[in-house]
């Protein structure tokens, strides 16, 4: 039997036993800052969860979901952000980019963990955000890997692209994870945001070797 | 109602008569041990004085048609995953508790729907030759106690009312505790449960005391969640192999209840069928189906499925079969003057309720700026069923900072430098390189109680912008500018 036919059937074979993405490869969801949407070859991946870290206060954190609220809304698109520390502030946006957002203010990860485990299969929402910021480090360890597992296997089955915001990187086994280096002054506040957002470095801390392959097509 | 048992009596016996279409309405039983030692562990009702622990000759003595089994642990595995599919169809947090029974978190589920989501769950599994008893209470093992004895769904209300008569063995005591209580005159839970704690703990010891803890139905459990289904794949080898089509869609029928009722569950539909013939000569057979509409009807399943088969002839036996099904999310409708903009409004406003039971309704929503300048004034909004168009975008475009808050602000202390913040003290510390403020903000002046806060927004040397707030009860860090 030539080579290539045994690796052909061997694929067909694994993917009999594999589950399929129900999304299609390279289709993703704008979030609006260019840096990560360039990272990310073109936005967040449907069907696959991302980490997103902002290790430093001011690094942009916030600014780049502002700049995911925007982009989505325009789309008509709904968002979800479950939030773990309840550090959201929605009088920092204009009131018309908050009308697509469903905001779940948890009061610990636990429940924050469990809210997501809805949100991930409900198949209603382009984006689900899980901001975890704020969160102790030391409740982040607590937490079994297997609920971190159970996040980023239920983000592959649904349509959905999952986003977990973090101050460190921690989702284990996550296909991307981008890190904001973006150091701000208090000069910057008088800039505008589009070009703030404009200026927000990204860097890829972690790309899964399926993920690369993905986004080179 | 927080957790629901689904719990199938006599459940290996039941997975080898799912398997088997011979043994429909026949006596059967199955056995464990071999030769002489072989002796029945379950029966069947047509089985009539065939009981368990019975020698098989003894056995077949008292029923000569009594078809002997013993346990298929692949058919108990197809059984249960069919349970677990049910239990997903309840809520996406299930534990795979033992074989004939699983555990489900209803935490924030709407009472009154998943009671009739109960209802249909057993219909839809009795249906199947899965004869279900659900029971649903506010702990894992009250909700197992209630699956015991429901007909066929209970839910437990009155804890101590409902536990009060339940025999003794429900708790599962060891056989010498048993038999100390039973000398105790003890034989029901609430029997037990109406003595002390600590004194049971004195007398039996530890395990006296996780006894007296089963038996009020407390006893501490944390669900270990399984995986829903991710792939949707069925597989049966035959021994001996095949040569008709009957025991095939036999099975396959079988396989398609099963892998339709996973893909309801995830909210899912197939639109293509895999079906694999493995042959006597270690050779395969394998077709693809593109189904005409995506679904999860099993009956159109296996029409297809019929129709083709009912056109091969093969050189081989069959050895075994394996049906694959590819998930598709269901098609989006068209938009229509009544649409909601949803792609599952069922799901969505589901999900709502139990995020609102889960974390409180006034934590979830979508949130709407007030129109006041009082910091951190917004309230939570119902989402609306139509995502509107945005609106256009303004003629100023947005500046100044995203803020991250932190509630309840922290408390600090800022030294002051001519007026002005020099070094902050907290939560956050260091010194302020630069700052811009105050922006007085005050509000409901021609109220009893008005406000006036001072906003100030600094950069500390070290890095990082905060924004502070100054009232009368001192300082505050608001939160991070991010």
């Amino acid at each position: 039997m030539p080579r290539s036919t045994t690796i052909a059937e061997l694929r067909s074979l694994v993917a009999a036993w594999t589950p399929a993405p129900l999304a299609r490869s390279g289709d993703c969801i704008a979030t609006g800052a260019p840096a990560i949407d360039a990272a990310l070859g073109g936005g967040l991946p449907r069907g696959r969860a991302t980490e997103l870290v902002s290790a430093a206060p001011g690094s942009g954190g916030e600014l780049a979901f502002g700049a995911l609220l925007a982009s989505t809304r325009a789309a008509r698109q709904r968002i979800a952000l479950i939030d773990a520390a309840d550090g959201f502030d929605p009088c920092s946006h204009p009131p018309d980019l908050l009308r697509h957002l469903v905001w779940v203010r948890a009061r610990s990860l636990a429940e924050a963990l469990g809210c997501a485990d809805l949100l991930v299969r409900d198949g209603n929402y382009a984006v689900l955000v899980l901001d975890v910021r704020g969160v102790p480090a030391r409740i982040l360890r607590q937490q079994p890997t297997s609920a971190w597992h159970r996040l980023r296997l239920a983000a592959e089955q649904n349509p959905g692209a999952v986003l977990v915001r973090s101050a460190t990187g921690f989702f284990p086994a996550v296909p991307w994870r981008l890190v904001l280096r973006t150091t701000a002054h208090l000069g910057d506040l008088r800039r505008t945001r589009a070009d703030r957002v404009a200026a927000l470095t990204a860097e890829v801390e972690r790309g899964h070797a399926g993920a690369r392959e993905e986004l080179a097509g | 109602m927080n957790f629901a048992a689904l719990w199938v009596p006599d459940f290996a016996l039941l997975a080898v008569q799912r398997s088997e279409p011979a043994l429909a309405g026949r006596p059967v039983a199955l056995i464990t041990g071999e030769g002489r030692k072989a002796v029945v562990v379950l029966a069947s009702p047509e089985a009539g004085r065939v009981t368990p622990g019975l020698a098989v000759p003894l056995a077949t003595a008292r029923c000569p048609g009594l078809q002997l089994r013993e346990r298929d642990p692949a058919a108990e595995v197809e059984t249960q995953r069919l349970l677990l599919a049910a239990g997903f169809a309840l809520s996406p947090r299930v534990e795979s508790t033992a074989p004939g029974c699983c555990t489900v978190d209803l935490q924030g589920a709407d009472a009154a729907r998943t009671e009739a989501g109960m209802h249909r769950q057993v219909l839809e599994l009795r249906q199947l030759g899965l004869p279900v008893r659900i029971g649903a209470g506010q702990t894992p093992l009250l909700a197992r106690y209630a699956a015991r004895r429901a007909a066929p769904v209970l839910i437990v209300g009155e804890r101590e009312e409902f536990l009060r008569d339940l025999p003794l063995d429900f708790a599962e005591p060891g056989a010498t505790h048993l038999a100390v209580l039973h000398g105790w005159g003890i034989r029901t839970l609430g029997a037990l449960t109406a003595l002390p704690k600590a004194e049971i703990g004195i007398r039996l010891g530890l395990a006296g005391a996780e006894l007296w803890e089963r038996a009020k139905g407390e006893a501490p459990s944390v669900l270990r969640l399984t995986e829903p289904a991710r792939t949707f794949v069925a597989e049966w080898t035959y021994e001996p192999p095949v040569e008709s089509a009957e025991p095939l869609l036999f099975k396959l029928r079988r396989f398609a209840e099963r892998v339709a009722m996973e893909l309801r569950s995830a909210g899912l539909v197939a639109e293509a069928l895999s079906l694999t013939l493995l042959l006597e000569d270690e050779t395969d057979y394998r077709r693809e189906f593109r189904l005409p509409e995506p679904g999860a009807d099993v009956d159109s399943w296996l029409r297809v499925l019929q129709t083709h088969l009912d056109t091969v002839r093969l050189s081989e036996r069959v050895a075994g079969v394996r049906l694959v099904a590819t998930p598709a999310r269901p098609e989006h409708r068209q938009d229509g003057l009544f649409d909601t903009g949803l792609t599952d409004p069922n799901s969505f406003w589901e999900n709502l309720a139990r995020l609102s039971a889960l974390v409180g309704s006034e934590r979830v929503g979508t949130p709407v700026p007030l129109n006041s300048h009082a910091p951190d004034a917004f309230r939570l909004e119902r989402p609306a069923d139509i995502v509107p168009a945005p609106e256009p975008p303004t003629v100023h475009p947005q500046r100044g900072g995203v803020l991250r808050r932190f509630r309840p602000p922290l408390p600090a202390r800022v030294i002051l430098e001519n007026a002005k913040p020099a070094a902050l003290d907290g939560a956050v510390r260091g010194e302020i390189l630069a700052s811009s403020g105050p922006h007085v903000l005050r509000g409901d002046w021609w109220k009893p109680q008005p406000w006036a806060v001072e906003i100030w927004q600094v950069e500390l040397a070290g890095g990082g912008l905060y924004q502070l707030t100054r009232t009368a009860g001192g300082w505050w860090i608001d939160g991070v500018l991010d």
